[in-house]
């Protein structure tokens, strides 16, 4: 009991990390079909792609990925060129700087993004000044600051991918190639090249994605290329529509698919490498029997059932109309809104018509002999919370002119709710001196 | 020429052995090493407008770090109590986060790190996901979600535990939210590398023995843990001080972030040696800070990244 007590645990614990983790998305990706001005999900209101239109129209947006595409590029092509040639010096250098040169190339990773945006737009500036350059220059160009800073620390973890690979490789290859009379830039890019190829994709994909997703260090350094990121932090800061939420629909759905695709590709090799050990010889040589590209393959089944719902819904995106929806709801909230208009104006009624009544018994209490007595107990002299909506505070109130009596002033505390624009400040008990 | 040199470029041939030193030599000295130099040394300078730059006024001075603390000349208050107050609130707050991290972390990478079977691969798939989304948008989501309209507000005003909107993001529950959901990923993979090559037999010894569950986890798995707990909160905590979109995002209006004040500096008060002396006096503070935290629980600088 206790063992699957402790099972159940877990799995709650997973479930409610993962909800954690993945509900944002989900949610966030759902406002993007919902018709109300503000990304919301309850109430939903209608289906609806018009937000999708709106963000293909959006010029800025536009603007934006294509400067984050270019900045992409650069990115990509400096920080694996300098992370493969810090990978190699780092296994060749001399053990006495070795680890201060680790130091130094992991660094940029801890250094806040806020800190190496600053230092780059220094630096440069300065590199800029004192050759004589304008302001204009490449040096102080957006994009290639960008580039630079950004390329300081996505550098770094382009270096720990390639490094993992590189301490892998058989050094001996290389010296064969040597011994065989290669250059050494032949045994470069005919042999490690090669055995460094699956590294350097995943570092190409990982410098990209870092360099797209970048806020911190970009944000100093943008100038007058604003990415897509810069473009959205401003979004979302003075105003956010669901437009935004369109954008992050597709991209965590183009980030699912590819995450898919690249599992199920991963998987296909296995399963094919598990059949040929498996496989006879003769099943090899002769009708090679591949599992097909499904079986047993969650991930793969995943990505064509991701792509046909993809497809519907651009299908149904085109075909379908929400405009009679809307309308709907339009109306309906003006419905509300009429309604809410008519209870207001029945609320007011009713008060008046209380207040009204309050007077009457008031200026009943007038005349009753008790009243001109001077109480002077003070309990009930704080300018009331009641409900005098009318300007003139209890001015017209007839205990302002008979003194403190008892029952007058128990019955301004009763009334609920004094909203009137002078408060108490003509109530006359606050001309008195505390008795 | 020294020896190591002469044989690194007998080793690569002069070409390659070229291209390589003097790629590595742009990203150490050119990328890191100078521009943070120049950095500091730009935050010892007055603030002048660019032709007087160099000129006679261009002189070291200790006003930008004054300024931090005594705040400006012939204000009222003997000290900067403003920025010194976030200053001191975002470090408490990053070592929050950071501390938070770990609690929710530490369970998610030892579950992973010890148990097999093809579904740790879909974990591993949807832990990273999010991390792939962009940092804005990350931001974002949580808006939807913490604010007065959002959906926890719905859902608990709906299931009437409180009947007025609770405001998230003006009591800062969204901005540490958002804090550590950004920096989830960075807490768990390095846990789950070391936890990952621990030795299952050793945690069965223990249990055999007669360890409770927690003992095996204190005596057991977290000193082995130790260099990826170490680096996971380092990047965490160093990440989480220097944040800037999600204090932006999701922070309240009167919450300041550090790294706000700095951005201001350069962007709305033009100030950039101001702005330069509160990143160096952030970034030492940060290092000086996690040095002391590794020294305290006795943990290797090499550690760190790996």
């Amino acid at each position: 009991m206790n063992n699957s007590f402790l099972r159940l645990s877990i799995w709650a614990y997973l479930v409610i990390f993962f909800l954690y983790l993945l509900g944002p998305l989900v949610i966030m990706s759902v406002t993007a079909f919902n018709s109300s001005a503000f990304p919301r999900m309850t109430p939903w209101e209608c289906l609806t792609f018009q937000w999708f239109g709106e963000l293909f129209q959006d010029q800025r947006i536009l603007n934006g990925i294509k400067n984050s595409l270019i900045i992409g590029a650069g990115t990509v092509v400096l920080s694996v060129a300098m992370g493969l040639a810090g990978a190699l010096m780092l296994t060749q250098i001399w053990p006495k700087l070795r680890a201060t040169y680790y130091t130094v190339i992991i660094a940029p990773i801890l250094i806040p993004g806020v800190v190496l945006g600053i230092s780059t737009l220094v630096f440069w500036d300065r590199i800029n000044r004192m050759l004589g350059l304008g302001a204009d220059s490449v040096l102080s160009n957006g994009i290639f600051l960008t580039v630079i800073g950004q390329s300081t620390f996505i550098a770094s973890y382009c270096m720990l991918v390639l490094v993992a690979r590189l301490q892998r490789y058989d050094i001996a290859l290389t010296e064969a190639a040597l011994d065989l009379g290669a250059s050494h830039a032949q045994a470069f890019r005919k042999i490690l090249l090669p055995f460094m190829r699956p590294a350097i994709a995943s570092a190409a994909v990982l410098a990209f994605l870092a360099s797209f997703e970048n806020y911190n260090t970009t944000t100093f350094t943008f100038g007058e290329y604003p990415t897509l990121t810069i473009e959205l932090a401003q979004k979302v800061r003075y105003g956010i529509t669901p437009s935004i939420s369109a954008l992050a629909f597709i991209i965590v759905a183009m980030t699912v698919f590819f995450a898919l695709l690249n599992e199920a590709k991963l998987k296909r090799q296995e399963l094919v490498a598990a059949a040929r050990k498996n496989a006879t010889v003769e099943e090899l040589a002769g009708k090679i029997k591949l599992p097909s590209f499904f079986s047993g393959n969650m991930a793969a089944v995943l990505v064509v059932v991701f792509a046909v719902a993809t497809i519907t819904l651009i299908g149904t995106a085109t075909a379908y109309n929400p405009a009679q929806c809307i309308a709907d709801v339009r109306e309906q909230k003006q419905l509300e809104a009429q309604q809410r208009i008519e209870e207001l104006r029945k609320q007011r009624e009713e008060q008046r018509k209380q207040r009204e009544e309050e007077r009457k018994q008031r200026f009943e209490g007038v005349f009753e002999p008790g009243d001109l007595q001077p109480g002077a107990t003070e309990e009930g002299a704080e300018p009331d919370s009641g409900t005098n909506n009318s300007g003139f505070g209890n001015v017209f109130d007839p205990n302002a002119l008979g003194g403190d009596d008892d029952e007058g002033a128990s019955d301004t505390e009763t009334q609920p709710s004094n909203n009137g624009g002078f408060g108490g400040a003509f109530d006359p008990h606050s001309l008195q001196s505390d008795q | 020429m020294p020896r190591f040199l002469k044989e690194f470029f007998n080793r690569n041939g002069t070409g390659m052995g070229l291209a390589i030193l003097g790629l590595v030599l742009f990203w150490t000295i050119g990328l890191i090493i100078l521009p943070q130099l120049s950095m500091l040394d730009f935050s010892f300078r007055p603030n002048l407008p660019p032709p007087e730059i160099g000129g006679p006024k261009d002189v070291y001075t200790l006003e930008n770090y004054k300024y931090l603390i005594y705040g400006p000349e012939g204000g009222s208050q003997d000290y900067n109590a403003v920025d010194l107050r976030v200053f001191f609130r975002t470090l408490l707050a990053a070592v929050c986060v950071t501390i938070f991290n770990l609690i929710i972390c530490y369970p998610i990478a030892y579950y992973l790190g010890q148990s097999k079977g093809s579904h740790i691969r879909i974990f591993a798939i949807m832990l990273i996901i999010p991390y792939w989304i962009n940092e804005i948008l990350r931001a974002f989501a949580l808006r939807i979600i913490f604010g007065e309209t959002g959906v926890l507000n719905t859902l608990f005003m709906g299931l009437g535990i409180w009947d007025t909107p609770f405001d998230f993001i003006r009591n800062d529950i969204a901005l540490y939210a958002g804090l550590g959901y950004a920096y989830i990923l960075l807490m768990i993979f390095p846990i789950y590398n070391v936890i990952e090559s621990l030795d299952g037999n050793q945690i069965e010894a223990a249990r055999d023995l007669g360890a409770p569950w927690w003992r095996i986890h204190w005596r057991v798995v977290i000193p082995y843990a130790k260099p990826g707990i170490s680096s996971g909160c380092t990047m965490v905590f160093m990440l989480s001080a220097g944040a800037l979109a999600a204090p932006q995002i999701l922070g309240g209006p009167s919450s300041l972030w550090f790294t706000q004040l700095i951005y201001q500096q350069f962007n709305d008060n033009n100030d950039w040696p101001q702005g330069a002396a509160y990143a160096i006096v952030l970034l030492v503070t940060c290092i000086l800070f996690v040095l002391a935290m590794m020294r305290l629980f006795k943990v290797n600088m090499g550690d760190i990244g790996k």
